[in-house]
């Protein structure tokens, strides 16, 4: 049976038994210079220097994932300085947003992850030519010896030169005990049909999968769908909440708490306003013109664009605007000014709820400025 | 392997006037330049000598623990070395004499600062000195035992030794751990009382592993490119370009472990002892310390050709040697000011590795080179990966 070997074209490889490493190693020397076939061994335990003889190299796998961990170390760090510090700058802490120091922990993950599926890809489907389930030699009649207490060495056919012929005769003047000629299985070369119809069975099983979970969570709410940070215990304002004594679940602020830019204002009166209150804003350029614009957005509608009282809508409106260029006003401090706005005057309202403290300092301001503009002399032109 | 080898006399001279003119240059650093730089030095070379004498000694225990045999031909090597430590821990002596220049919970202002106050339960003088005295005893009785007892070995051939080795490597772990954690918390965070990182036994040592195989490794290439261990071959210190790698990746993780915890939480009682030892002119001696006590033993090693080839093993050797030294430098003298490396050092320099050089050629002459009487040798030397 074993001398009837198939032709050389189906010939996957002459399989040569030895009982001893020794003369394994020793026909391997011999055989490997005739460069008859590509030269492969099988031991059922590790044989030190059959690696050698049979001319194994060093496996190029760590190349691999040395390269690609590299690799997963570069697109960890420029992602994220892409995401942090370009596309979605997030102060943390006051840190710089390209904080190397935070990247090196993913940067480790995503060197490790790329290396190791590097690692187990490239071995599955690069070294162990992963579609092609069952190694020929599976299918020797010495497979049983192989795995007990054989070695084998084997003659792969490389290319349409191979002899099978001569590949046996070479195996057994080198001392092998038998030689058996191994055929090639039909399934060696997977179709294009094989794995079409294998990545459509993946698409589907993922289709099954991610549908059939989808309807499940739908029809059969057993388990809740997790809705993220609604549901959290948490208090929310204007609700009655159990936990405090007053039964609310807003608090009400540290009694004294002064909010920013909302200083309490004390005095009953204009004139009181006067007597205590200083303008705080020291004027410049920018207060102003922020002067300037908080009084054309409000004022300006009743007292006029040059404060002169004279309104810009129709006088049947009725009231008469104060004219704010009046010696009266002159005589009077800021902080009158600022009363008024705060208190309001005969038929103008407070402006306390429109206008914040800065806001009406520089109103007040610009006030002072239109006085000035109204005695404008020659040499004030530029 | 008994061939004895005459050390040349040239050699031992030239090492002399190294530590005579070291000597002199020291004694002239401590009368000029002060006492604080000269105890800083001072306490950099023992702390350097003394982690390598006892990361070769940890070398020997955990040959000893884990019941190797690959290491069994080349255990002479960190035996020999491992003679550092007697050396050391008298440094460490003298050093008791600059323990009030150095440490400055030692001072009376110190009595007015609430963190020292909490803490002088341990920053005692009295305790200070019994804990010092402790971790030396115990140095000593193990480095005894274990190098002394492996010399009687070579001409008593008495497997007792070797049961009883293995027996003590589990008490050795533990006062090692512990005694390695002391060191570093008493003689380098100590300098700064006020921080403290729970990390720093850790990384002590990480550093004193790291610097004890690389020794370990130079000192048998050293020995085979000189003949000196024949039969030693790749397989044997391709292991030791293993142990290498891992700790030095060890070393990295718990020294950016214990930098990135305290960058992140920015607490300003932890986050001062680092920000002097990055900003400044510190800043490239950090970097110049990841390089050389990482990176560059990382990328030479990492590859198992680069295990196999002598003189890339023996690069990142010397660059973590050296990175071992920047780092104790980078961790002791930051308390000075900036970075400095001056006629001071270089004298100190001078005396202590001529002195540490004369002692280690003193130890290269004791007994045989490789450990004849130890039952494990022909195991060892037919070890097979």
């Amino acid at each position: 049976m074993p001398d009837s070997g198939p032709s050389s074209a189906s010939t996957f490889a002459v399989v040569g038994l030895f009982a001893e490493p020794e003369a394994i190693i020793a026909a391997a020397r011999r055989i490997r210079p005739r460069k008859l076939g590509r030269l492969e061994a099988y031991s059922p335990y590790p044989v030190h220097g059959l690696a050698q003889a049979i001319g194994l190299g060093e496996s190029r796998l760590g190349t691999y994932v040395m390269g690609m961990g590299v690799l997963g170390a570069l697109l960890a760090i420029l992602f994220e300085w892409w995401t942090s510090a370009i596309d979605y700058p997030l102060n943390t802490g006051g840190k710089p947003l390209f904080s190397w120091q935070a990247f090196v922990p993913v940067m480790f993950e995503v060197t490790v992850l790329f290396a190791t599926f590097t690692a187990g890809l490239a071995m599955l489907f690069a070294f162990n030519r992963l579609p092609l389930f069952g190694h020929p030699i599976l299918h020797a009649k010495v497979i049983g010896q192989i795995t007990r207490d054989r070695l084998a060495l084997s003659l792969e056919r490389t290319g349409p030169g191979f002899d099978t012929e001569q590949a046996r005769r070479a195996l057994l003047e080198s001392g092998a005990l038998s030689v058996e000629t191994v055929a090639l299985p039909s399934f060696a070369e997977p179709s294009l049909r094989w794995l079409l119809r294998t990545v459509a069975g993946i698409v589907a099983a993922c289709l099954v999968a991610g549908v059939g979970i989808y309807l499940a969570e739908k029809l059969v709410p057993v388990v809740p769908p997790m809705i993220h940070m609604h549901d959290q215990p948490k208090l929310n304002a204007f609700r009655p909440s159990t936990f405090f004594a007053d039964g609310s679940g807003m608090r009400p602020a540290v009694a004294g708490t002064v909010a920013r830019g909302h200083l309490p204002f004390l005095p009953k009166s204009p004139e009181e306003a006067g007597r205590i209150l200083v303008n705080p804003l020291p004027l410049d350029q920018r207060v102003a013109q922020r002067g300037r614009k908080v009084f054309d957005d409000h004022c300006a509608v009743c007292h006029g664009v040059v404060g002169n009282g004279v309104p810009l809508l129709s006088s049947a409106y009725g009231a008469k605007p104060a004219n704010l260029l009046s010696s009266d006003l002159r005589g009077r401090p800021d902080g009158y000014i600022y009363g008024v706005l705060m208190l309001g005057k005969n038929a103008m309202p407070s402006y306390a709820a429109d206008l914040d403290a800065d806001d009406r300092w520089a109103a007040v301001h610009y006030v002072r400025i239109l006085e000035r503009a109204e005695d404008a002399r020659d040499e004030d032109l530029p | 392997m008994n061939r004895s080898v005459t050390p040349s006399r040239l050699g031992r001279n030239l090492l002399y006037a190294l530590v005579l003119l070291g000597g002199a240059g020291s004694a002239a650093a401590y009368l000029t330049v002060g006492p604080q730089r000269f105890w800083a030095n001072w306490l950099l070379w023992a702390i350097f000598l003394l982690t390598l004498g006892l990361g070769n000694l940890f070398l020997v225990a955990l040959e000893r623990l884990v019941g190797a045999h690959w290491s069994v031909p080349m255990r002479r090597v960190p035996e020999r070395i491992a003679s550092l430590i007697p050396l050391a821990t008298t440094l460490f002596l003298v050093a008791l004499l600059g323990v009030p220049v150095l440490f400055s919970w030692t001072r009376p202002e110190a009595a007015h600062n609430p963190i020292l106050v909490a803490k002088s339960a341990w920053l005692n003088l009295p305790f200070f000195v019994v804990r010092l005295l402790l971790c030396i005893g115990a140095w000593l009785l193990f480095y005894r035992f274990y190098v002394h007892g492996s010399l009687r070995q070579d001409k008593s051939r008495d497997f007792a030794f070797t049961v009883r080795a293995r027996r003590l490597a589990p008490p050795f772990m533990v006062v090692f751990f512990f005694s390695i954690s002391i060191l570093a918390f008493d003689w380098i965070s100590g300098l700064e009382p006020e921080w403290y990182s729970d990390m720093f036994g850790v990384y002590l040592f990480a550093g004193t592993f790291l610097a004890g195989i690389a020794s370990m490794t130079l000192g048998v290439l050293t020995m085979l490119r000189r003949g000196r261990l024949p039969q030693v071959e790749t397989r044997h210190y391709y292991n030791l370009g293993t142990l290498g790698l891992a700790f030095t990746v060890f070393y990295a993780y718990i020294a950016f472990a214990q930098y990135m915890l305290i960058w992140y939480a920015n607490l300003p009682e932890e986050v001062v002892w680092v920000q002097r030892r990055v900003t400044g002119g510190w800043g490239p001696v950090a970097l110049t310390l990841a390089f050389l006590h990482f990176f560059v033993p990382f990328f030479l090693l990492i590859g198992s050709a680069g295990k196999r080839n002598q003189t890339v093993v023996i690069i990142a050797t010397l660059s973590i040697l050296l990175g071992h030294f920047i780092d104790m430098y980078w961790l002791i003298f930051p308390e000075l000011g900036a970075p400095r490396f001056g006629w001071p050092e270089a004298s100190m320099a001078a005396l202590f590795l001529g002195l540490a050089f004369l002692r280690l050629r003193a130890a290269m002459q004791r007994g045989a080179d490789l450990p004849v009487g130890d039952p494990l040798l022909a195991k060892g030397l037919e070890w097979q990966p």
